[in-house]
């Protein structure tokens, strides 16, 4: 990823109101958690908060916890501390929630995560490939949740499977807006996640799939056809499987390319999250072969509004141009020449069916690319920059080449002049931009704070 | 007053007769000089008295302007004495502002060109002299144009632009332009050569440009060649995508495709589910509502957990009812009825590669049931219902006039004498310099109304002739100009 070190940044440590040490000392509240149970906890707007393991062992989402460490958590965030064994953690700083539940499926999802590990054993022996599963479900229902669990649960036995992110809203890898592939390593930080150290991204262009969803299609099964590609020469990879995280949008369109990403990946386990019609139609769409699981979703998922979601998504594009929690990345502003850079919206206006020829198809106008001319309104927009090769010749094949090619950074549009003709950028990276094909997103970034 | 006639020494025996008193002669220059403005035309006569009025009065306006004598000072008049030899008028005088955008020099002396002493001679700049006598304009008109000079048609269409300001020469259709300035500097040669040459000063200034010129002219060729090269690369790429694909795919690894693409999914493999237990809620029944606690080597930190009851799940799962319009309730019904697992074909297929298989074929099954009323008879349409996959591709078949370039393949043509450029035309605002015109605005060629149309070889070899510059058609229609051009376009290959 261009521009993206994977050094964790430094911890905020003494930022906390609480100097730590002992339970419940300077507002830090002790919390006896009994075997198989979860500790919950929301964090105000504008606080952070502290938790620290004193005993015992406990995981967030998988990652476990070292002992006497603290953690901080970030206005927002909504955490579940469990633990199999029993523990005790101590928590100081302002929360909405914070409570301990019985009532969690972690048990179901652990027994999930021994069937497909029993998969891999099977692949291993066999000299097969691993799973590949499908995490599908409405909104609000823990998918990326359960991924990130069963993918930490895969690396800590020693396993490489590969995150392969389809929310183009919620990404948990690159920017909103854009389909991803991230091959894991090690457990995701507990504060930050996975390290996006090498992701395959792709550019999508806007927050759902409804936009374009021939081109989400399209680019599902290019990310399908690299994953089988990279299975073919690495073979831990072949045997970690995939997890796929896929948009919560699960009716027309939405449903159809689930199905269809089942196929273009050829996924051996769907797991559906709390919706026992999205699972009887996935049985009856799907062939027998490919084994559907109705999997319940945990109490503690909380439903996000539009505004945090937006949030969300800024967050996120913040992080990627300023680091986790804006301390660890120094972006450049510099000015480019519009005759420097080629701009192009994915996507032309579709045509009435009754202007198109025998036999024709409107599909295709979906995945053409359309020239953008510089100008005011590409202001806060932010910008995709294509690997394609500057040089490649214009034309048919090279609009394949650019829908084709991933992505190598982003850039945002901070000002325009349109009549000296340069655009300020917001780019990870000093000058020159490595490429110069860029393509618009419909997403827009206010560069405040 | 210094004011005299424009023929006053031949004519000798009327003498008093010809001049004029002081107060005629401010009369006369002090009338308006401005043209009548004609009206609309009008196609056909109605017969009305209004109508005949109308062109009597025209009439009159355009007789009066016609025999009016018209008065300069013998001091302005620029001296010119007619060549007929050369088919030139040399001036005896020097030159007046003129001179900037018209005639050359020819050694040492200054020239004019017959059509551009006949204009100037009418604006009341000139005065020729032929035997040592002055012509008249009607003379003028009788001596200088001529097959040879410029005919009359041509004459019409360079005084017209001259007077709406343009800058107008001849037109040098050699292509050989250096071999000819050389010959050109001997005057026999000029003789016979003058038909269609540039003045000589012209195409001797022209010689900067025409190192730039003989570029586009040795070029004519190469820009066409080089798209069809190009397309030909691109059709390349299109037929084998595979070959075009693999390069650009290297970013995780650069032994891609190297590899037998199924060799490690193999057609046998499939998952036995039947001792693979997920905790599957849809299929949830009485007796396995209890999963045994798996082997904790398969969990990370080798955990030890209890077994996992299902049913307090199952009560628990959220069954959202979901409101439905009765319409959508009925289609979904619809769809409900027939699972895809319903097919025996299907259900033999034991895993993805099985399953896609079996799909493509029956994709290209349907794919060959065509309409019989398409293809059978002897009347086919252009393009197959399924053929094309996109609109280039489609506008590509349907396309039966190959699209054609003016300027490729025009080396190859013979000449034609019928049609040729005669001017060169420059704007009348730019900085023109006779030393270096630099690229004309447009070329003309001028033909008569009641000529043909000119065809496809005319307008090849015209462009060829003419380079990179538009030639425009001034067509006669008795006195009446009017301009076309053919303009090149493209037709579309793709729909944006």
């Amino acid at each position: 990823m261009y521009g993206m070190s994977t050094e964790a940044p430094e911890k905020a440590g003494d930022e906390g109101p609480s100097s730590g040490g002992g339970a419940g000392s300077g507002g830090g509240s002790r919390f006896d958690l009994e075997k198989e149970t979860e500790l919950r906890f929301e964090v105000e707007a504008g606080e952070r908060v502290q938790l620290e393991l004193l005993s015992g062992l406990a995981e967030v989402f998988g990652s476990e916890l070292n002992r006497n460490k603290k953690y901080t958590f970030g206005p927002g965030s909504k955490i579940a501390v469990f633990t199999w064994q029993g523990c005790s953690l101590s928590l100081s700083g302002k929360t909405e929630v914070a409570y301990v539940s019985k009532d969690t499926p972690m048990l179901l999802y652990l027994n999930t995560h021994a069937a497909l590990e029993q998969m891999r054993r099977q692949a291993e022996r066999e000299n097969e490939r691993g799973p590949r599963v499908m995490v599908v479900g409405p909104t609000d229902v823990g998918k990326s949740t359960v991924s990130r669990l069963l993918l930490n649960y895969a690396v800590r036995l020693g396993r490489r499977p590969t995150l392969v992110e389809l929310d183009v809203g919620q990404s948990s890898v690159s920017v909103p807006g854009t389909m991803s592939a991230l091959y894991i390593e090690r457990p995701a930080d507990v504060e930050e996640g996975f390290s996006v150290q090498a992701p395959l991204v792709f550019h999508f262009g806007s927050t759902t799939p409804g936009t374009n969803i021939k081109l989400y299609n399209k680019l599902t099964s290019c990310l399908a056809e690299v994953f089988s590609q990279r299975c073919e020469v690495n073979r831990k990879a072949s045997v970690g499987g995939c997890i796929i995280n896929t948009c919560g949008w699960v009716k027309g369109s939405g449903y159809q390319a689930l199905v269809h990403c089942a196929s273009a990946f050829q996924v051996d386990v769907v797991l559906v999250l709390d919706q026992e019609r999205l699972y009887n139609e996935l049985k009856r769409d799907l062939p027998h072969f490919v084994r559907v699981v109705l999997l319940p979703k945990s109490g503690g998922v909380v439903e996000r509004s539009k505004d945090c979601r937006r949030e969300t998504r800024d967050d996120k594009i913040r992080e990627y141009f300023y680091g986790f929690r804006s301390t660890s990345f120094y972006p450049h502003a510099f000015d480019v020449r519009f005759s420097d850079v080629r701009i192009y919206k994915i996507g032309a206006p579709s045509i009435p069916d009754s202007c198109l020829p025998l036999g024709m198809s409107q599909d295709d106008t979906q995945l053409k690319l359309v020239p953008v001319s510089p100008g005011r309104d590409l202001t806060h927009h932010v910008l995709s920059v294509s690997c394609v090769e500057d040089d490649a010749e214009a034309g048919e094949s090279r609009s394949r080449g650019i829908l084709e090619s991933p992505v190598c950074g982003f850039i945002v549009v901070t000002a325009v002049d349109t009549q000296a003709q340069v655009m300020t950028v917001l780019a990870p990276a000093p000058r020159p931009l490595p490429r110069h094909t860029l393509l618009i997103m419909d997403i827009r970034f206010i560069d405040l704070k | 007053m210094a004011a005299t006639d424009i023929q006053p020494e031949p004519v000798q025996i009327d003498f008093t007769k010809e001049l004029l008193s002081s107060s005629e002669l401010f009369q006369r220059r002090s009338r308006s000089h401005k043209i009548p403005v004609r009206g609309q035309k009008e196609f056909l006569p109605n017969y009305s008295v209004q109508q005949k009025a109308c062109l009597q009065k025209t009439l009159d306006e355009h007789w009066m302007l016609m025999t009016e004598e018209r008065l300069e000072r013998a001091g302005n008049l620029v001296n010119a004495e007619w060549i007929p030899e050369e088919k030139i008028v040399k001036l005896q005088s020097p030159a007046g502002k003129f001179w900037q955008t018209m005639g050359f020099s020819d050694q040492g002396k200054q020239c004019l060109f017959p059509e551009e002493a006949l204009y100037l001679m009418e604006c009341g700049s000139l005065q020729v002299f032929y035997q040592d006598l002055p012509l008249s304009i009607q003379e003028g008109y009788e001596t200088f144009l001529s097959a040879e000079t410029v005919t009359f048609l041509q004459y019409q269409v360079f005084g017209h632009l001259k007077r709406l300001g343009y800058v107008v020469n001849r037109f040098d259709a050699r292509p050989s332009k250096q071999l000819k300035r050389k010959w050109s500097r001997s005057p026999s040669f000029r003789l016979c050569a003058k038909k269609s040459t540039a003045s000589p000063e012209v195409s001797a200034g022209q010689h900067k440009g025409e190192i730039k010129t003989s570029v586009p002219y040795s070029n004519l060729e190469t820009p066409g060649q080089l798209q069809r090269q190009q397309t030909f690369q691109d059709d390349a790429l299109k037929s084998d995508p595979e070959s075009d694909r693999a390069p650009e795919r290297n970013w995780w690894t650069n032994v891609s495709r190297q590899l037998q693409p199924d060799s490690l999914q193999t057609s046998e493999h499939c998952w036995d589910f039947s001792c693979i237990f997920f905790p599957d809620l849809g299929s949830y029944s009485g007796n396995r509502a209890c999963l045994p606690p798996p082997d904790p080597s398969l969990l990370p930190g080798a955990l030890q957990v209890s077994e996992c009851h299902l049913a307090h799940w199952h009560r628990n799962i959220h069954l959202k009812e979901e409101c439905w319009s009765k319409q959508k309730w009925q289609r979904d019904q619809e769809r409900n009825r027939c699972s895809i697992n319903d097919d025996q074909e299907v259900c033999r297929c034991r895993n993805w590669v099985e399953y896609l298989e079996l799909l493509e074929k029956r994709r290209s099954q349907q794919h060959n049931e065509r309409p019989t009323h398409l293809g059978e008879q002897e009347v086919m349409p252009l393009a197959q219902p399924g053929k094309c996959s996109s609109h280039r591709e489609l506008l590509e078949q349907v396309s039966i006039i190959q699209s054609y370039d003016l300027l490729v393949g025009n080396s190859r043509l013979p000449g034609s004498d019928h049609w040729r450029i005669t001017f060169n035309v420059y704007q009348p605002d730019t900085e023109f310099k006779k030393s270096y015109p630099g690229k004309p605005y447009t070329h003309l060629c001028v033909c008569s109304f009641d000529g043909p149309v000119p065809d496809l070889h005319a307008l090849k070899e015209l462009s060829f002739q003419s380079g990179d510059v538009s030639v425009t058609f001034a067509v006669v229609d008795h006195g009446d100009i009017s301009f076309y051009c053919f303009k090149e376009f493209k037709l579309p290959t793709d729909v944006y």
